[in-house]
């Protein structure tokens, strides 16, 4: 009986959330499937997966800046940014296309390093360092467009539509690209002193540990993510537009918290973020099942925040 | 504390002058400036103008500063405002029925900011993730409510409080002014206001002193909800038409404010008239792009150089 308990207690207190939230995804998936005949069938499934792409990828950012105890309020602005940058430079030729992809990468990967710059120098809580650069991108995007802009060559959509091995192609991207993170984070040093950094920054810093080298990793890979992710939108989309990424910005931190990744830092993985992911994209999904507006995916989405909020337990409270 | 305040007053007394008076010093030369640039800018009309839009800011940093000042932050604000403008529209329209939309705005507005303490003292989650939680629950719920649009009238008076001036000075302005007052005295000069200095500026202190430091906490909250619905009652007077998104932005500006006034994040230092120096800046600022011409676009990023620039100023030289 106590290993049972103890392994119980095991499960609760280590893994307790993603179980939960593998769980809750098993459990809304039969309910889909008992209300409607057609929300268990593969072209749904493909469709739920689709669509969570460009949230997965942002939210994968999210998750490592997080860790480090930090958050990225400049992600949705930088999506937009790109996306009307991407599909504007390009401008339906395939040989710019390649020119709009890496400059747009680059210039994810130097506002995020600006980000953590700016906290690091400055001495600026990144909270209002990302608030303040977010205002700025989204004016620059302003600047540069207030219309969907440019188009991409034929083919493009491929990225959004295209299959591997029956599956989507983003999907697949998102899965490798996931473990990859995981691995990363687990297993080589700089991904442990992610933890170390955000777990106790000062202590970090005392062991030696490189506290800049891995904020500018973490915020730089954000920004980056969220250029990769607006390829994918403007994949989907046909052409970027300058408002496409100012949901997520928000959106992006309910799967991390869901994923039992905690604000103060320190504690998750990027493996429960995808499981949030799924929860939500599920719950979104079910909803337009349901015949539901889109209105009731807020209540949702607020209501999944403070339950998981309440089930997680933050270790210190931070701004 | 003070030591390291009395050394750096020893080091440079420019820089304590500076430091101390530099928010009033930058709104004089922004408006000197502005005037020099455009003649429109210093007409009655355009001030008269200027004061109406500021109350409803200034109502909401009221809020925003207590809750600063436990070391927190509150961005549910735009949303109760939002939340209190389409109650407005809910009733009849006419005076008669004033009183109770203001009572059940303000409850609506109260109710909130207890459950962001709640969530924050009691579940130890932080006001960012909280009141984000609350917010988006606000938003869908209104959205649920009004099936996206919104209709009604909001009753006269509430357009006269909002809109209307008694010679040339705006019935909000003294609204705000009375608030202003009210809770600088009770932040300054009450065992209340103490309280939440001390709270903010040394947790460990406040619990050791015997101060219910959670109390405290959660009474901020609601009073920002509070003032968060009156300004949106008033504010719903002054644009007249509600829809979904009124006081959009609010949540970041009042924020923005804040802090140029000297309210720092890391709780404990700052005061309300601080705050509203602050958000006459951003009035002025905003007004000032339109009177020069320039793009609308540089009101955002202005806004975003102008919070990181404004953090940076304040931190403290010890951390």
């Amino acid at each position: 009986m106590t290993s049972v308990a103890s392994i119980f207690t095991f499960l609760t207190k280590r893994r307790g959330g993603l179980l939960t939230v593998i769980g809750l995804i098993f459990v809304l998936t039969l309910f889909g499937v008992i209300v409607s005949d057609k929300f268990g069938t593969y072209s749904n499934a493909v469709n739920i997966l689709e669509q969570s792409t460009p949230l997965a990828i942002v939210s994968l950012g999210q998750t490592l800046v997080i860790i480090t105890g930090g958050i990225d309020l400049s992600i949705g602005s930088m999506v937009s940014l790109a996306s009307v940058l991407l599909s504007g430079l390009t401008a339906g030729d395939p040989v710019m296309m390649y020119v709009a992809i890496v400059t747009i990468l680059v210039l994810g990967g130097l506002v995020g390093i600006i980000n953590a710059g700016a906290s690091i120098y400055l001495r600026v809580h990144p909270l209002i360092v990302t608030l303040g650069t977010g205002a700025i991108l989204q004016g620059i995007t302003l600047l540069y467009t207030q219309t969907p802009i440019g188009k991409m060559p034929k083919g493009f959509d491929e990225l959004a539509y295209g299959r591997v091995l029956g599956l989507p192609l983003g999907a697949v991207f998102t899965i490798v690209v996931f473990v990859v993170t995981a691995v990363f984070l687990r297993k080589v040093p700089l991904g442990r002193y992610i933890y170390a950094t955000g777990d106790d920054a000062v202590g970090a810093q005392l062991m030696g540990l490189p506290r800049r080298k891995v904020l500018f990793v973490a915020y730089g890979f954000c920004g980056m993510m969220a250029a990769v992710a607006s390829i994918f939108l403007v994949a989907r989309l046909g052409a970027g537009q300058p408002y496409t990424g100012q949901n997520f910005t928000l959106t992006s931190i309910t799967p991390v918290v869901v994923g039992g990744t905690l604000l103060s830092g320190g504690r998750g993985g990027v493996i429960g973020t995808l499981m949030g992911v799924y929860l939500v994209s599920l719950l979104n999904n079910l909803l337009n099942f349901l015949s539901l507006s889109t209105h009731y995916q807020l209540i949702v989405q607020g209501l999944i925040v403070i339950i998981a909020v309440s089930v997680y337990v933050e270790n210190k409270r931070k701004v | 504390m003070t030591q390291s305040a009395q050394s750096q007053s020893q080091q440079s007394p420019v820089m304590d002058i500076v430091r101390n008076y530099g928010i009033h010093l930058v709104l004089a030369v922004l408006i000197v400036v502005t005037a020099i640039l455009s003649p429109a800018f210093l007409t009655a009309n355009n001030i008269s103008n200027m004061l109406l839009q500021a109350a409803p800011l200034g109502i909401v940093v009221i809020g925003q500063v207590p809750v600063i000042l436990v070391r927190g932050l509150d961005l549910s604000v735009a949303s109760v405002m939002a939340t209190a403008a389409v109650v407005a529209t809910c009733f009849s329209g006419q005076d008669t029925d004033a009183l109770p939309v203001f009572i059940v705005a303000i409850s609506i507005g109260l109710a909130t900011g207890l459950v962001n303490g709640l969530l924050i003292t009691k579940r130890n989650v932080s006001p960012f993730l909280a009141t984000l939680a609350t917010m988006t629950l606000l938003q869908g719920m209104r959205f649920a409510y009004t099936q996206g649009a919104p209709s009604g009238n909001v009753p006269p008076i509430y357009r006269v409080l909002g809109s209307q001036t008694f010679f040339g000075v705006p019935y909000n302005l003294m609204i705000l002014v009375v608030l202003a007052a009210f809770f600088s005295i009770l932040l300054h000069k009450t065992t209340y206001g103490r309280r939440v200095y001390l709270t903010g500026g040394n947790p460990v202190m406040a619990r050791l002193v015997g101060i219910h430091a959670d109390r405290i906490t959660i009474a901020s909250y609601v009073i920002s909800g509070g003032l968060a619905a009156l300004a949106g009652l008033i504010y719903s007077g002054f644009v007249g038409i509600v829809d979904n998104w009124v006081g959009r932005g609010f949540e970041l500006d009042s924020i923005v404010a804040a802090v140029m006034g000297g309210v720092a994040l890391s709780g404990g230092r700052g005061s309300i008239v601080g705050g509203l120096f602050g958000a006459a800046i951003l009035v002025v600022v905003f007004n000032a792009v339109l009177m020069i011409g320039l793009p609308i676009e540089f009101q955002i990023i202005i806004k975003g150089a102008v919070i990181i620039v404004a953090a940076a100023f304040y931190v403290r030289k010890t951390i």
